[in-house]
């Protein structure tokens, strides 16, 4: 009998193993990144610049209803209130960006000169997010990921990073997750065996920002 | 005496056994609470190739919707492309997981049910599902004109009715079987010997077996007796029903953009048969569990009466927890771009 229970557990134990994947989800969101770095006179680095460019499924489905004087376009003005609504929400997301000097994480300031553009169907979402504290060059990287992966951010290939009021000696890289350029997903199998809630585990997928500067 | 002892005994061991294997199911999702970005963001858990194979499939079909979208405007014979797209967008989408097919599979676990209703209540509320993405997006964004923010907004409305049912309905499972529980428990402590009457058995699916029923596989035929498996279940097809998938709602959306609205209400009903193809997989494993546990225990005592009564009591409270936990946020329901 006490077998009996065991294997009744195990039963139980390899049934619910079935739906028991915790809280994941597929990208619905795909968004394509463009980054560059602003730089103070003093050649410390103030803020990034963003534009984000959404999906077309995405993009009807977050303009719908907007084109209120009903032109079939979508003017700045008929989109400023989303543009204010996603720079507002995306404090909560830490804007999927995680800037760090060497092992430190810098805290971000309010976005700045936001707006949203819709071209030939697509929407894109421009916004300057500035650092709390402009940062020293050395060791200064960015990595771009929404952790619970609803949304996907990436750079487009041979995507570059613009410098703008940097010392002439920098640049700067753009790093794909690996894998990105052989799937139309990012997810592999060993992205998934390798992902773990602890440490860092955003690594594996994040869009990155190296700057070297000599 | 003593042997009375060790069947008690034994009966205590599986209850322990089921109380971790409730905690297995529900663990996960807890323990997804660690984020870098704090409360409210919670991160994917670490998750085998097979369930990362489901998603990389979910994300490939949902990312090549909106092509086939676009290619059924230009070329009216494209609609097929798209709706079996959206077939097996819903086959996979409901094999990752996902609320629906826990509460449904849980549910049967702790109520058990035939192959056939399984799959009944699984097609039930895959279409229900599709039916309110429909009604949504047909009242909000066709003839209202409401904007995705106030269409988000319905959406988290529904979410936390669910969500609530989900409770309401676990509570009420939870106290049908504890009851059933309460009752095996004392018969197995009640003086041997004991010769149990059948006066008290009016309410047909709290009947207790025990003795006489040591031949039983899977479901009880009180339990099944009776046209009220449809009304029992109707808890669990309100629950996944009203919660319209996100998935659903961005193709209903993008088709009304591209003025195929109706393309876009084809393609969410090929979406629920694939998802109900999947929940309706799980359902029958559900029911199978049962039928395996039911015929393990019914070893001729009563330890084994306690085993399934415990079962069941358990999966009553997973759905407690899968509701508690995603009304709380705790666990994250699909999430779009903030807005």
């Amino acid at each position: 009998m006490t077998f009996r229970s065991y294997l009744l557990a195990a039963a139980v134990a390899a049934f619910t193993f079935a739906f028991s994947g915790g809280a994941q989800a597929h990208p619905h969101v795909w968004i394509t990144v463009k980054s560059d770095v602003l730089f103070s006179p003093d050649g410390k680095v103030t803020a990034l610049r963003y534009v984000w460019t959404f999906d077309d499924m995405y993009s009807a489905f977050a303009t719908q209803g907007l084109d209120k004087d009903n032109d079939g376009k979508f003017s700045r003005a008929e989109l400023a209130e989303l543009a204010e609504v996603n720079v507002t929400s995306l404090e909560e997301f830490n804007y999927f960006t995680v800037a760090k000097i060497g092992p430190d994480t810098l805290g971000f300031g309010k976005p700045k000169d936001y707006w949203l553009e819709m071209n030939k169907d697509i929407l894109s979402l421009h916004f300057t997010l500035p650092l709390a504290q402009p940062a020293a060059q050395k060791d200064f990287s960015v990595a771009i990921f929404d952790s619970s992966f609803f949304v996907d951010l990436s750079f487009p290939e041979g995507a570059k990073v613009e410098l703008v009021g940097a010392p002439a000696t920098c640049t700067a890289e753009a790093i794909r997750p690996q894998g990105a350029d052989a799937a139309a997903s990012k997810l592999t199998e060993s992205f998934f065996d390798n992902l773990s809630a602890s440490a860092q585990f955003g690594s594996q997928f994040a869009s990155r920002i190296v700057l070297r500067c000599k | 005496m003593k042997a009375r002892r060790i069947v008690r005994a034994r009966g205590v061991l599986a209850l322990i056994l089921l109380g971790c294997a409730a905690l297995f199911f529900v663990a996960p999702d807890v323990l997804a609470q660690s984020s870098p970005f704090g409360a409210g963001t919670p991160a994917p858990t670490s998750s085998g190739g097979i369930m990362g194979w489901i998603l990389t499939e979910q994300a490939r079909f949902f990312r090549s919707l909106s092509a086939a979208i676009r290619e059924a405007k230009a070329d009216g014979t494209a609609v097929w492309g798209l709706f079996w797209l959206s077939f097996l967008y819903g086959i996979f989408h409901a094999a990752g997981p996902g609320h629906g097919k826990a509460v449904i599979s849980a549910y049967l676990l702790a109520d058990g049910s035939t192959i056939p209703r399984g799959i009944a209540l699984s097609a039930l509320s895959a279409i229900a599902q599709a039916i309110t993405a429909i009604v949504l997006v047909g009242i909000a964004a066709l003839i209202l004109g409401a904007t995705a923010r106030a269409m988000g907004e319905a959406v988290r409305v529904l979410e936390l009715g669910a969500y609530a049912i989900i409770v309401l309905f676990g509570v009420m499972l939870a106290w049908r079987k504890g009851k059933a529980l309460i009752q095996a428990l004392s018969r197995e402590t009640a003086p041997a010997g004991h010769t149990h009457d059948h006066s008290h058995h009016h309410h047909g699916h709290d009947h207790v077996h025990d003795e006489h029923c040591g031949h039983s596989h899977g479901p009880e035929p009180q339990e099944l007796a009776g046209k009220d498996w449809l009304k029992r279940g109707l808890g669990a097809v309100a629950a996944v029903g009203l919660r319209p998938c996100s998935g659903a709602i961005l193709v209903l959306v993008f088709t009304l953009s591209q003025g195929i609205f109706w393309a876009g209400v084809a393609a969410t009903f090929a979406m629920a048969a694939g998802t109900a193809i999947t929940v309706a997989a799980i359902a029958i494993l559900a029911v199978g569990a049962k039928g395996i546990a039911s015929r393990l225990a019914s070893g001729g005592n009563g330890a084994g009466a306690i085993a399934v009564r415990g079962l069941e009591f358990t999966a009553a409270l997973g759905i407690i927890a899968i509701g508690v936990l995603l009304f709380s946020g705790l666990l994250a329901s699909e999430r779009m771009f903030p807005a």
